[in-house]
């Protein structure tokens, strides 16, 4: 379909800057809150909107739906849409403009999929229908999402009938968002697409097998490999012709025992291409956008839970839209799961940003309490996000807990995100920093062998993480004629490391192996779990870090094999030997780093307590303090004389040496801090003695108890 | 069963982990579990059973993947043959139950599920795709594909959708609604309204909208009562069935064994149920009957059950006239397998052979 507008060339765009967006001379933080317009009567939509900008919220959110607006048009023409025109509740337009009346910018998300726990993830039926559309399963059977309340076939991300209908789609309410993006309307962020992920079908062989999906492998493989004869030699095969190159429908690397290497480069050839394939339907997705006048506001995509077993690459999606965000819903209990996901946000992306931090739930999940979600949001933050948007700020149909209620009334919850709120802008949160000296690399080419081997098809390695699993907990235990199970063992070296930087309170985070080299190399020590086999790609990026002065440290093993089984020399960054990793040694490690290369630990506290600082300059202005263990009262040391004051209760508290901050079983405390006057010189903490969890911390604990 | 636009709504956070964890009280203790172990040691003595071990095997029988649900990876089973019937695997590494499947399973299922899917008619409901997905399970199971144990619906056949329509018409007729009202010291502790229309459930509301429907309430729940009942009427349907207790009774009586315990809390109106449709009359007169025979053979220590409970039971019986039950229509006793498996949540008894 053709373009119909032409871009708004000259019109000033939304900048982010930190965790902001600069609109000319003013700079808002990245903060919204959901509310869907077309499931409220409109009567209640002033209400609520003024209850959302009530919260401390400058930003409201919504998706626009497809089905909902596309109605069938007369007998042999194409679909029509309601904006308004015949329900008032669809009226678009008049939603965010009464937004802008109201001084709120608006975040708008058209889709296609929008999930948002309606029939069909909000795409019209005739869509769905269409078996141009559908994704195929490797017996060229629809794919069927089996979400209540109606199981249907989901579309394919390859399928050009998909895209052809969904520029109609883009076309329809560009009419109405065009005349309403930033500066004109309250427009500033635009979502393309949803929670990409293959509609949660996402098991290594469930999908997809369109004509079209088949033909993008072979461009795909062509790409990578060269030609059909690269293809071949990578395959260990003599293709013909590319109709003889098939895409892989089970894992069929071992053969009697024996790994079978031009096989396993083929699946991994898979594994890869369905990255691609989710990273290109974004990139075009966003391209249609634009021909549709929606040229202007920052673009933001969002990846759902369990994202650490996803066929996605965040680094990659991030070069086809401006933003790209994890979405939250948490329990309380899973401290480390949000501290992971966080830290490789804060890591690979340069706003960490949620599109989706759960306030209330669907119906059809493990339930979440506010505690849990309230916990979850202030962990995120404590770890680096610096932007979010509460979903959902106002209630709405098959959901339960928004803020506000589906009559516009705040509910008793409601004043703790008024004061989360108040205290992040209090704070200039969106402006502070966490420092974070240590990187720890995550290997795409690892997290891919580990989704090639999963065993449990549509339980898929990102279903399995996001009930709280592992995404590795799926996957085949045999070695498969390496020297370990490196399908398992690259998590399981992540998390060594990972446990003993906590261990001696260093702060690290997690950087895709896709990210540019940029988001590494301001790390003073990165971390890459390696073993027998390595995308060279990857290792090039280790060999000009270690150029560039930083610590590249890697291990168990030298890579012999690149990522296609084939005997490779791996040179050793920075002319180090590989390191080997076991939980005595980890800790010295940790230890070795924090001596060489002074790592700062600021505000330490004993394990399983853990502290996280965010400056703002040279200021120390937030301290969090996290409790994943039972009742407890953390013992935090003081770098010099502190008072604080938590965001939440507004409990004042203060130490000369010590902080000690009473914390409830499974919780996070924000403390805003206001440094005394008489600041003493900083004596420079030196590391524990021996590689024991927090033993200095334990040192001055006993300090604190004797004054 | 569930319409495809069914609305739901009205529950804040409270209300609804409240009413999850009547039916799943198990639910508070399992979210409060640590996740996320590396590898599962073998079960200690004195250790208590927890969560379930999952293996699966290759054509040859040889293990390739072995995880405790709770303890994580067994890597000492995999490329091994399975080493033991389930239930000794249970014992060693101190598992409730055990799944065994084939590899590849899963995705045969996927498979078999899409083909029934293409070939339903695309108005078939949920509940149509469910069956139709338990079918296909069911399918493996008995091809050995798929191992399950203990296994708990063994016996329960998969009944067609017009069997579990026919066993829900008794309880919610098309165009009414049920109600459930439930307090804790005379506070709202959830409530919860649905409607059938069309054959589906298409609308389930909780507080918010129960309290207003109702408008200002009088503070006494065995009174305000028939205001919820009149209320929902004048809102949703009329009420076929309305169950108003405080929270406590109920989710004992849900997890109760014992025969007679509803209809003994339901005799002394520590349950209300108002109005009660045929088949709840006829499982509660069973129910008041079982208690009494059971109360019968053994000492009361002074209560004068029988007398609390005949007059009730037999105006029951007197009252139904044809006791079709829903257990009569799906071949099995729902709340049985429901109390069972409360029972089980709650951490009693432990699943046997």
């Amino acid at each position: 379909m053709g373009s119909s507008r032409p871009s708004a060339r000259h019109r000033p765009r939304p900048v982010l800057e930190g965790g902001a967006l600069r609109l000319g001379d003013q700079l808002v933080p990245l903060r919204s809150g959901a509310m869907h317009y077309w499931r409220l009567p409109r009567e209640h939509w002033r209400d609520a909107l003024g209850e959302l900008k009530a919260l401390g919220l400058p930003m409201v959110e919504t998706y626009a739906p497809w089905s909902v607006h596309e109605i069938a048009g007369p007998e042999g023409e194409g679909p029509r849409f309601d904006f308004g025109e015949k329900d008032p509740r669809k009226d678009l337009g008049a939603f965010l403009d009464l937004a802008h009346e109201q001084e709120l910018l608006a975040f708008v998300r058209p889709g296609p999929h929008i999930n948002a726990e309606m029939t069909l993830f909000g795409l019209p039926e005739r869509v769905v229908n269409d078996p141009d559309v559908q994704a195929r399963s490797p017996r060229g059977n629809p794919v069927v999402l089996y979400f209540p309340p109606k199981m249907f076939p989901i579309p394919s991300h390859a399928s050009e009938a998909y895209f052809e209908a969904l520029a109609g789609w883009y076309e329809a309410v560009g009419e109405v968002l065009a005349p309403r993006l930033w500066p004109d309307g309250p427009v500033v962020l635009l979502q393309i697409d949803n929670e990409a992920g293959y509609f949660f079908r996402n098991g290594p062989y469930c999908q997809d097998y369109h004509d079209d999906a088949v033909g993008l492998w072979h461009g795909y493989l062509a790409e990578r490999h060269g030609d059909l004869a690269g293809t071949g030699e990578a395959h260990r095969e003599s293709y013909a012709s590319w109709a003889e190159v098939r895409p892989p429908v089970a894992f069929d690397a071992m053969e009697g025992g024996q790994l079978r290497p031009g096989a396993l480069a083929r699946q991994l050839d898979w594994a890869g291409f369905q990255e691609h394939l989710l990273t290109r339907a974004i990139g075009k997705m966003a391209a249609s956008a634009r021909r549709a006048g929606l040229d202007g506001p920052a673009t933001v995509h969002n990846v759902s839970l369990g994202d650490g077993g996803l066929p996605v690459s965040i680094p990659a999606l991030g070069e086809e839209v401006d933003l790209v965000g994890l979405d939250y819903y948490h329990g309380a209990r899973e401290h480390r799961m949000v501290k992971r996901r966080t830290l490789y946000l804060a890591g690979t992306q340069e706003v960490p940003f949620a599109p989706e931090l759960g306030v209330g739930a669907p119906p059809w999940f493990t339930p979440l309490s506010h505690e849990d979600s309230l916990t979850t949001a202030l962990t995120a933050l404590a770890y680096g996000l610096r932007g979010f948007n509460l979903y959902m700020a106002v209630d709405r149909d098959r959901w339960y807990g928004g803020a506000i209620d589906v009559f516009g009334h705040p509910r008793p919850e409601a004043a703790d995100w008024r004061r989360l709120l108040a205290a992040l802008e209090e704070s200039e949160f969106h402006a502070l920093e966490r420092q974070a000296k240590v990187a720890l690399l995550w290997p795409r080419e690892y997290a891919r062998l580990a989704r090639a081997t999963h065993l449990l098809g549509a339980l898929s390695p990102s279903t399995l993480e996001a009930l709280g699993a592992s995404p590795v907990s799926g996957c085949r235990g045999d070695a498969l004629g390496f020297e370990e199970p490196i399908q398992l063992a690259w998590w399981d070296a992540l998390a060594q490391v990972a446990n003993a930087l906590t261990a001696a309170n260093v702060p690290y985070v997690y950087v895709d192996g896709d990210a540019p080299i940029e988001r590494f190399a301001e790390h003073a020590v990165v971390f890459a779990p390696s073993f027998a086999f390595a995308d060279p790609a990857r290792w090039g990026k280790l060999e000009e870090l270690a150029e560039r002065g930083v610590h590249v440290v890697y291990g168990p093993r030298l890579p012999t094999l690149d990522d296609t089984l084939r005997e490779r020399a791996f040179p050793r960054p920075g002319g180090r030997a590989p390191t080997p990793l076991d939980p005595s040694t980890t800790h010295a490690l940790v230890h070795d780093w924090i001596d060489r290369f002074d790592l700062e630990r600021p505000y330490p506290a004993l394990p399983p307590v853990d502290t996280c600082l965010h400056r703002g300059g040279d200021r120390d202005a937030v301290l969090f303090v996290l409790n994943p263990g039972p009742r407890v009262e953390a013992e935090i040391s003081l770098p010099r004389p502190t008072v604080a004051r938590d965001a939440l209760s507004g409990e004042p508290l203060s130490g000369e040496d010590t902080l000690r901050v009473p914390m409830a079983p499974r919780s996070v405390r924000m403390l805003l801090l206001d440094e005394v006057k008489r600041p003493r010189p900083k004596a420079r903490r030196r590391p524990a003695k021996k590689a024991g969890d927090g033993a200095d911390v334990e040192t001055k604990r006993k300090k604190g108890g004797a004054s | 069963m569930i319409a495809a636009d069914i609305r739901f709504e009205g529950f804040d956070v409270r209300s609804w982990t409240n009413l999850v964890s009547l039916f799943m009280p198990g639910l508070p203790a399992r979210l409060a579990r640590d996740p996320d172990p590396t590898d599962a040691p073998t079960a200690r003595e004195g250790e208590p059973k927890a969560g379930s071990l999952l293996l699966v095997r290759d054509g040859q029988g040889l293990v390739l993947a072995a995880q405790h649900t709770q303890r994580g990876r067994i890597p000492e089973l995999v490329g091994e043959p399975q080493g033991g019937t389930l239930p000794e695997l249970c014992a060693r590494y101190g598992a409730h139950r055990a799944l065994v499947i084939r590899e590849g399973v899963m995705e045969e299922l996927a498979e078999r599920l899409a083909l029934r899917f293409a070939a339903s008619s695309p108005e078939s409901g949920y509940l149509g795709q469910v069956l139709m997905l338990l079918r296909a399970a069911r399918e493996l199971m008995d091809a050995g594909l798929v191992e399950l144990w203990p296994n708990p619906i063994a016996n329960v056949p998969v009944p067609s959708p017009a069997t579990v329509r026919r066993a829900l018409d008794l309880l919610l007729p098309n165009d009414r609604a049920a109600v459930m009202v439930l307090w804790d010291q005379g506070q709202l502790w959830t409530a919860l309204t649905i409607r059938r229309r069309g054959g589906d459930i298409d609308l389930v509301a909780g507080p918010d909208l129960v309290t207003r429907w109702t408008g200002p309430l009088g503070g006494d729940w065995r009174r305000d009562y028939r205001v919820m009942v009149d209320a929902v009427a004048r809102a949703v349907a009329p009420v076929h069935f309305g169950l108003f207790a405080e929270a406590g009774t109920v989710r004992s009586l849900l997890a109760a064994a014992d025969p007679g315990a509803w209809a003994r809390e339901v005799a002394v109106r520590n349950v209300v149920l108002q109005p009660m449709p045929r088949p709840v009359m006829a499982a509660l007169g069973a129910d008041a009957v079982r208690g009494v025979g059971r109360a019968s053979a053994r000492a009361l220590g002074g209560l004068d059950l029988a007398g609390t409970l005949l007059p009730l039971a037999q105006t029951l019986r007197a009252r139904v006239t044809q006791a079709t039950t829903v257990t009569e229509i799906l071949g099995f006793d729902p709340l049985a397998v429901l109390g069972a498996a409360l029972r089980r949540e709650d951490g009693e008894g432990e699943p046997s052979e």
